[in-house]
């Protein structure tokens, strides 16, 4: 399908701040601020008073210490007077919150709207604090008892995968090494390295297989996108006729049961939400070939064996051959979908309610074809984001596409 | 709340930031509600499901109605055996503590229910997909009351 701009929500601006390990010059309300006015910059905007509402993505109180942060940020932006949301939900809160403002966009109850999100996820707290927070992302009942890291619902994921597939610790560590070498390129990034398999499979142990450099990142940052409609566009953003337009052709959420003994054997290794809010999404977008059609993929690599899961789940490649996929960087720069060119949550970093954000900015700059150096995918018309709470709990595909 | 200091540094920019220590405490009164059944049964040494006194569906972790037909369930108890689906070696300890580091958490779908517990499992072995396991009561004053019981992989050494 060849996108259209006929009655799309498009991406009329983004920016995003440098996701890093601890913003000692920085407040949370600040990056949003920097990402916001780089966003509305970027649509050629001098004023936010012709925007029509806002929607603020943070995930957590406990690391922002700030309740009713929307209401915050909305005015730290420049809305004040304008309606605001706030959303959250969890991993997918970026994701989530771009979802929210194209369904404004497509009631006709907004023709413009802000989406800005932020958090202090890194240094700002201690180490203990941190996990102490991120324990209650499980299910507080009958989970977070029991669970000693994160890694430990993702370790049990992937070693049924392992078990059924074949997948092996080093096809996962392939991933860790690709996407932490991608974020060397890419100077907004927390932390690019240049690491090999090995340096993966002897990192400290965290929850069998997983090993630290397995794990992604906690970063502080911010980012910010202004949706619009064609017609709002072109009343309003005079950088509209300068570059292709950049439009939202699909969005889908869905739902799986939160806790992961709950959920049926056959789907143990696999993220039904994701598979689902995929399909719906494709559907939408009139993709019937994802690995053909997609040219670049910023995808929720949590874990790193999540990424590899996600490339089936995402339908990137059939089910079970996601570790094969990943050995031979079938989703590497030069590959057939280039997953995470911005180094993805490994290697930029991971800032919750702006991670979904900030995975549209790098997809919006490649569709644009405005990334500067090797990062840039040629040519790259279509892009999607694929964001996830918990274990997979709600997942949320976005899909871009170039106009003409 | 309490500020623990006043940090003045130096930003990127050369000009001066503050940076404020700021230490705050949270304390709950946590009510399990209607898992309350479930933590009665931890008191004699049996797990605890909910079953749809309708069409009979039964769930684990424990639910207020069936979400098939909007009955509302009732109480029984579960054998306290099952199998594993998955399991991995923890190398950090849980929030509550009460566990030593490494350990063996795993994924058990357990027996007469629908449903299953992520749960540790007793001894340092990582066993294979599809092997048995019963429910032992280990604790009497746990770090948190999920931990009063473990579980423990048929055939191995007590």
């Amino acid at each position: 399908m060849t996108p259209s701009a006929d009655n799309a929500a498009l991406v009329a601006g983004v920016g995003m701040t440098p996701f890093v390990g601890f913003r000692r010059d920085a407040s949370v309300r600040d990056m949003v601020a920097d990402a916001a006015r780089a966003a509305l910059l970027d649509a050629g905007l001098s004023s936010p008073s012709q925007i029509d509402m806002g929607v603020a993505a943070y995930e957590s109180d406990h690391f922002n210490r700030q309740m009713s942060l929307g209401q915050v940020l909305s005015d730290t932006v420049g809305l004040t007077g304008k309606p605001v949301v706030r959303v959250e939900g969890g991993g997918a809160t970026g994701g989530l919150a771009i979802r929210t403002a194209l369904m404004a966009l497509r009631s006709g109850e907004a023709r413009s709207v802000l989406v800005f999100g932020g958090e202090t996820n890194g240094r700002s707290v201690d180490r203990a604090t941190a996990i102490e927070i991120l324990s209650m992302s499980a299910d507080f009942e009958w989970e977070t008892p029991l669970f000693g890291t994160f890694a430990a619902p993702y370790a049990l994921m992937i070693t049924e995968h392992m078990r059924r597939y074949g997948t092996t610790p080093e096809q996962f560590a392939e991933i860790a090494v690709k996407n932490r070498r991608m974020a060397l390129d890419n100077p907004l990034a927390h932390r690019g390295m240049a690491i090999t398999v090995e340096d993966v499979r002897s990192s400290a142990p965290l929850s069998d297989p997983y090993r630290l450099l397995d794990a992604s990142l906690l970063s502080d940052g911010a980012a910010a996108v202004l949706l619009a409609t064609e017609d709002w566009a072109q009343q309003h953003s005079p950088t509209f006729t300068e570059r292709p337009p950049v439009t939202i052709l699909a969005s889908a959420s869905a739902t799986d049961r939160p806790r992961l003994s709950d959920r049926p054997d056959e789907m143990f290794p696999h993220f039904a939400a994701k598979r689902e809010a995929a399909a719906q999404a494709y559907r939408e977008a009139g993709i019937d070939n994802p690995a053909d059609q997609i040219d670049v993929a910023e995808v929720y690599d949590s874990f790193s064996g999540a990424e590899l899961q996600a490339y089936e789940d995402l339908g990137l490649c059939p089910v079970g051959e996601a570790g094969q996929a990943a050995s031979e960087g079938r989703f590497d720069q030069g590959g057939q979908v280039v997953v995470n060119p911005s180094g993805g949550l490994m290697g930029r970093g991971s800032a919750v309610g702006a991670t979904g954000i900030a995975q549209a900015v790098e997809v919006v700059s490649q569709l644009r074809g405005e990334v500067a150096g090797p990062r840039q995918v040629p040519d790259a018309r279509i892009g999607i984001t694929d964001t996830h709470a918990g274990v997979g709990s709600l997942s949320v595909v976005n899909v871009f596409g170039r106009v003409g | 709340m309490r500020i623990t200091g006043t940090e003045r540094d130096t930003g990127p920019d050369g000009r001066a930031v503050y940076l404020l220590g700021v230490e705050m405490a949270q304390r709950y009164r946590h009510a399990v509600g209607s898992s309350s059944p479930f933590y009665e049964g931890l008191q004699r040494g049996v797990l605890r499901a909910t079953r749809c006194t309708g069409c009979g569906a039964s769930w684990f972790p424990p639910r207020r109605f069936c979400e098939e037909d909007l009955t509302e369930t009732d109480w029984y108890d579960l054998p306290g055996t099952g199998r594993v689906v998955a399991a991995t070696l923890v190398h950090s300890p849980p929030p509550f503590g009460g566990i030593d580091p490494p350990y063996v958490l795993s994924s058990i779908r357990l027996d007469g229910v629908r449903g299953g517990i992520t749960h540790r499992l007793i001894g340092d072995e990582t066993p294979e997909h599809g092997t048995a396991v019963t429910v032992k009561f280990i604790d009497e004053a746990p770090a948190h009351p999920l931990l009063a019981f473990a579980f423990a992989i048929e055939g191995a050494a007590p």
